[in-house]
């Protein structure tokens, strides 16, 4: 056995994780709490329409999802006071107000002809931009002071990838019809014109500055 | 999308039909009609359990199952719309909505089961109506009403269904069966007790709407004790699950009333079959004049 008082290197060879990161804690806890006031509407919205899908396997889905969706909002809840926010709450806040009309109008369809719209607001629009902004901030914050976030994101985006496959097969089994795929594509286009001038669900920035 | 959803306008496939509890009650194929004699006629017997050794085993525990899983299903939707139809902080705390949105994942698990359970068991979906009563209860405009109704007068109901039915997968050797109640039975202690916590919680400090909250669960409770189909008699086709019912939080006095309310809405039920039956003598024996 090798001697244990022989000093070794505190980071092993393969451990190449480095100390910079492109955000700041107050940077860092103002996207968290974007996240999670995002991943509350849409845990919300999921659970409302459980009640108005007539398809039976979408309503399960959604159901199974939602849960999804509130944990990940109770993991950002717990995250925000070690970020500094003893007060959760107040960074429980959408990143601008045009995200607020894009959780609007992607919660306007109820009736039950409408599961295609429901279903692509959520896993055609929302979901890739969670995809994209839990990404970037994985790729970009410390990997040594945010440990406890990268973690979360971890967990979060493999629930983001399962959840946006599910609901992109849904979609693909409901949609029959040239018209159907116009009804689909012009509720996308709808909503993410909204979403482009939210800017992603951290704001202009989400994805940093090109 | 509305805040508050009519329960007649739970959206459905085409397989599905809805009625009343009344009509529900009335089906001959179910096997929570205490008024139908499992023995025929001429062999009255006084226990009504749903064992394997009734005449009519099957084909009630396959309409139980069905009951089951549309109640699964409004039970999903109802804990959705508890996420959905209170504003968080002023209307439901944050940890409520959690919790109900934990339910959704229990409820659409629970339909996935019911779904393959009845698929097991020989029936098809839609085989038998549904009546929306459970989705009614999740109505209320207040989340604690809605707690007390649905988590513990419903889910309670519920405990008291999977407890028989995993019974009767024991006394049939139907290891399967018996295996999916028993984590049925797992998760709706789990709600149980979430409703019982969370009511404790939020009445803390506010008797009076503690108060309306047991009234509205009483009222749950007398409506799913109607005819008497659970309570602690074997002339019950459900029996009242008593050891788990405390396991879920309600307390050795809550299960009493429950127990009573069940026993008189059994003795109700047998009064009434016995003046229709007594009404039925007479007009025979007049036509025999």
């Amino acid at each position: 056995m090798a001697d244990p008082y022989k000093p070794r290197a505190p980071f092993a060879p393969w451990d190449r994780r480095t100390l910079p990161g492109i955000f700041d804690v107050e940077e860092s806890a103002r996207r968290v709490g974007n996240y999670k006031w995002t991943e509350m509407k849409l845990f919300e919205a999921l659970g409302g329409w459980v009640a108005t899908v007539p398809e039976l396997d979408v309503k399960m889905r959604l159901g199974t999802h939602c849960y999804k969706h509130a944990w990940h909002a109770e993991l950002w809840h717990k995250r925000l006071p070690e970020l500094r926010e003893m007060n959760p709450e107040r960074l429980t806040a959408p990143a601008n107000d045009a995200m607020v009309r894009f959780i609007e109008a992607m919660t306007e369809p109820e009736a039950p002809e409408l599961t295609i719209e429901k279903l692509v607001g959520v896993y055609r629009v929302l979901i890739p931009r969670f995809i994209a902004a839990y990404t970037y901030h994985l790729n970009g914050t410390s990997e040594i002071t945010d440990a406890p976030t990268i973690r979360s994101l971890k967990f979060i985006l493999q629930d983001e990838f399962e959840d946006w496959r599910d609901g992109e097969m849904i979609l693909q089994s409901l949609i029959e019809t040239p018209e159907e795929a116009a009804r689909a594509a012009a509720h996308m286009q709808k909503l993410e014109a909204i979403m482009i001038e939210a800017g992603g669900i951290a704001g202009i920035g989400t994805l940093g500055a090109l | 999308m509305r805040k508050f959803f009519p329960v007649e306008d739970l959206a459905r496939d085409s397989r599905f039909s809805k009625i009343t509890i009344a009509d529900r009650m009335a089906d001959q194929r179910t096997a929570l009609n205490v008024n139908v004699d499992a023995d025929g006629p001429s062999k009255r017997t006084n226990n009504m359990r749903l064992t394997p050794s009734r005449r009519d085993a099957s084909d009630g525990a396959r309409g139980l199952m069905h009951g089951i899983f549309v109640g699964e299903i409004q039970a999903l939707e109802g804990a959705g719309r508890t996420c959905w139809d209170f504003e968080t902080g002023t209307e439901a705390p944050f940890a409520l909505k959690l919790d109900m949105a934990r339910q959704c994942w229990d409820e659409a698990r629970h339909v996935e089961i019911s779904v393959k359970l009845s698929d097991w068991m020989g029936s098809e979906i839609g085989q038998y109506a549904e009546n929306t009563v459970l989705f009614e209860a999740a109505c209320s405009s207040d989340p604690v009403l809605r707690l007390a109704g649905v988590n513990r007068a419903l889910e309670g109901l519920a405990i008291d269904v999977f407890t028989t039915m995993k019974e009767f997968g024991d006394l049939a050797g139907d290891q399967y069966l018996e295996f999916c109640e028993d984590w049925m039975l797992a998760d709706e202690v789990t709600h149980v007790k979430m409703g019982s916590d969370w009511l404790r919680k939020i009445t803390e400090n506010d008797p009076e709407r503690r108060k309306k909250a047991l009234e509205f669960q009483n009222v749950v409770d007398k409506l799913f004790s109607y005819g008497g189909t659970r309570s602690d008699s074997q002339e019950s086709p459900i029996g009242l699950a008593r050891r788990f019912r405390e396991l879920a939080g309600f307390t050795d006095d809550e299960v009493e009333v429950i127990a009573e309310v069940s026993m008189q809405a059994l003795n109700e039920r047998k009064v009434a079959v016995g003046q229709i039956r007594e009404a039925k003598r007479l007009a025979d024996q007049s036509a025999h004049k």
